[in-house]
């Protein structure tokens, strides 16, 4: 009987032979990530323990994303605290403005193909991107990633997912896990792993391969796994990572289930308000008046991302009434966008532009608040009722190149009917 | 903690514990004040009702979506001797055994309000001896039991370090 590739990732962690769904086992962790909503309690914990029980400390990066910068006294107090203890112990540190932790830790070169990555949040999914095993933990675990460098993980059945063709201009990954959270519900790969696999995958850059791994975590799913290929390979290798030790499924593992998606004739999908499973093709609800558009996130803040905003809002303003908001997941990616000169287009459209971190997601940093019936259109990952701060506002989630398109007209829009909406990087 | 006795307690299918049992929207109030009203708005009065040696029975999905690890400490403030569900969210599951609190995946069908529960964990078996319901459950690996038994995943390391509890493979 053949592996998935979850099976095989936590086979190799926990002894070598490769692992069976339902099996609980204890595997070593190649690296680790606390980020700032989670690293108050836990680093006081350990600091109790004592330093003599951290030896794999250094493989646990500690990321200040959630509260960048911090709104309060008590996330400015655990920055610092967060700060004394990678000083204290040697552990990477990704500070305010750096970005999210999903995305640094990949630039960082912190993982590779084939290797096992665990982070104090659900959207550590993000790493299977890079066919390596990432799932979401708690602050215990990581304490105990510092402490003996593993965890206990339940092995989880994988629902194998397949992607017919590449997606039409002015569709991307997001449309594709809107259209599983549709078909699933959300929660609806609750305990399992994701395999995205088919000629849609290879055909997507990088940036569009993580929003596929990402979202996952709203399918409730422990990891989503692709495969390795050149395009893993180039990018992980000018990024520092180790040597890639890719896994590949079994031609006769056996899968919970199998779901074929005609991913060559989909159309832009969103999620309307407070269920991510309530989707719809974007045509359908075309012309609902929108008066926030927001970029970012770790699902969709990537430079694929800001470069569609651009190219569809170049030379041109927001809506009348918009207000538009443009996060980049990281330094290097903000960078990038300034160098292409893509903020002087967004900012002379209308946008603003705000420092790298997890930013626009949540109501955390306390500055995206909408008003009472405002109706945001986002490129984040979540839009539970008052995710903004405003109970009597509505999230609605679609891909970048939809939210730039509506932040242009006013009004749901279908990227693939203005000009620009059909930007793809060159393969 | 092999053999767990307490009558059951019962609260709905995806019941979230960061909704209902923690204070990530009542900021500012503490474990002990939460739990007080834990689950008031899914099963009203289950907290001032709850006894200590009690064992939740849920419906499916208990735990759904975020979880933070404070529910299950108010958990442990409350007296929650083990939880039974059909499933439980991914987070809070792992969340409740690395805190040394049992949970169980078993079917929840003809249990009621003060029925009586024996839970072998070892065994695998969930039984209402009044009603002659006995139900067989996955036994918890060793490496898990251990953990439990040790109070949760720190303290666990604390006494084996190296994850080796002997006998059964971890």
């Amino acid at each position: 009987m053949g592996h998935t590739i979850a099976e095989k990732i936590l086979g190799q962690h926990a002894g070598g032979r490769p692992a069976n769904a339902g099996e609980i086992v204890v595997a070593d962790v190649d690296f680790a990530m606390i980020h700032d909503a989670r690293a108050g309690n836990a680093l006081k914990m350990i600091e109790k323990l004592g330093a003599k029980s951290l030896p794999h400390v250094k493989r646990v990066a500690l990321v200040l994303d959630h509260y960048s910068p911090p709104p309060n006294m008590e996330a400015a107090n655990t920055h610092v605290a967060m700060r004394a203890f990678a000083d204290k112990y040697g552990s990477p540190l990704y500070d305010v403005g750096d970005g999210i932790c999903h995305q640094v830790l990949p630039e960082g070169g912190h993982l590779t193909c084939g290797d096992l990555v665990v982070g104090t949040d659900t959207h550590s999914t993000t790493y299977g991107a890079f066919n390596a095993f990432g799932t979401g933990v708690e602050g215990t675990d990581v304490s105990a990633v510092m402490m003996t460098g593993k965890l206990w993980f339940r092995v989880p059945e994988t629902i194998r997912i397949e992607l017919n063709g590449p997606l039409q201009p002015g569709v991307w990954a997001k449309d594709v896990t809107l259209t599983m959270l549709g078909k699933l519900g959300a929660e609806g790969a609750n305990y399992r792993a994701l395999e995205y696999c088919g000629s849609g995958v290879s055909a997507m850059a990088i940036d569009d391969r993580m929003t596929l791994s990402n979202h996952a975590a709203e399918l409730g799913a422990k990891a989503a796994l692709l495969e390795a290929d050149e395009k893993t390979f180039a990018w992980l290798k000018a990024h520092g990572a180790a040597a890639p030790k890719p896994v590949k499924a079994d031609a006769d593992a056996v899968y919970a289930q199998r779901i074929v998606i005609d991913t060559a004739t989909l159309a832009p999908q969103v999620a309307r308000q407070h269920n991510i499973d309530d989707v719809v093709p974007v045509p359908d609800v075309a012309g609902k008046k929108i008066q926030v558009a927001l970029i970012g996130t770790c699902t969709n803040g990537r430079l694929d991302d800001i470069r569609q905003a651009a190219a569809i809002l170049k030379g041109k303003k927001l809506a009348k009434g918009v207000r538009m908001i443009i996060t980049p997941a990281s330094r290097a990616i903000y960078l990038s966008a300034m160098r292409e000169g893509l903020f002087e287009i967004l900012t002379a459209a209308g946008a603003s532009v705000e420092a790298a971190g997890c930013g626009t997601c949540v109501n955390i940093t306390g500055h995206y608040i909408a008003a009472d019936d405002q109706v945001v259109i986002s490129s984040a990952n979540r839009n539970f009722k008052g995710r903004l701060g405003n109970p009597k506002s509505e999230i609605w989630i679609g891909s970048a190149a939809t939210v730039a398109a509506s932040a242009l007209t006013g009004v749901v829009t279908d990227a693939r009917t203005v000009a620009g909406g059909d930007w793809r990087a060159a393969a | 903690m092999n053999i767990i006795k307490g009558c059951a307690r019962i609260i709905g299918d995806e019941v979230s514990t960061d909704i209902h049992c923690s204070s990530k929207y009542l900021p500012g109030k503490d474990a002990a004040y939460i739990a007080t009203v834990a689950f008031e708005q899914v099963a009203p009065g289950f907290a001032k009702a709850f006894n200590k040696g009690d064992v939740i029975v849920a419906g499916k999905n208990f735990g759904i979506n975020s979880s933070r690890e404070q529910a299950v400490h108010v958990m442990h403030r409350m007296g929650v001797a083990a939880i039974i569900a059909p499933s439980f969210g991914r987070q809070f599951y792992r969340n409740a055994i690395n805190n040394g609190m049992p949970v169980i995946e078993c079917d929840i069908s003809g249990i009621v309000a003060g029925d009586p529960l024996e839970i072998d964990l070892a065994a695998g078996r969930i039984a209402v001896p009044a009603k002659n319901i006995t139900r067989a459950v996955p036994p918890l690996p060793a490496t898990v039991r251990t953990l439990l038994e040790a109070g949760g995943l720190i303290p666990f390391l604390q006494k084996h370090p190296d994850w080796n509890v002997g006998g059964e493979a971890a």
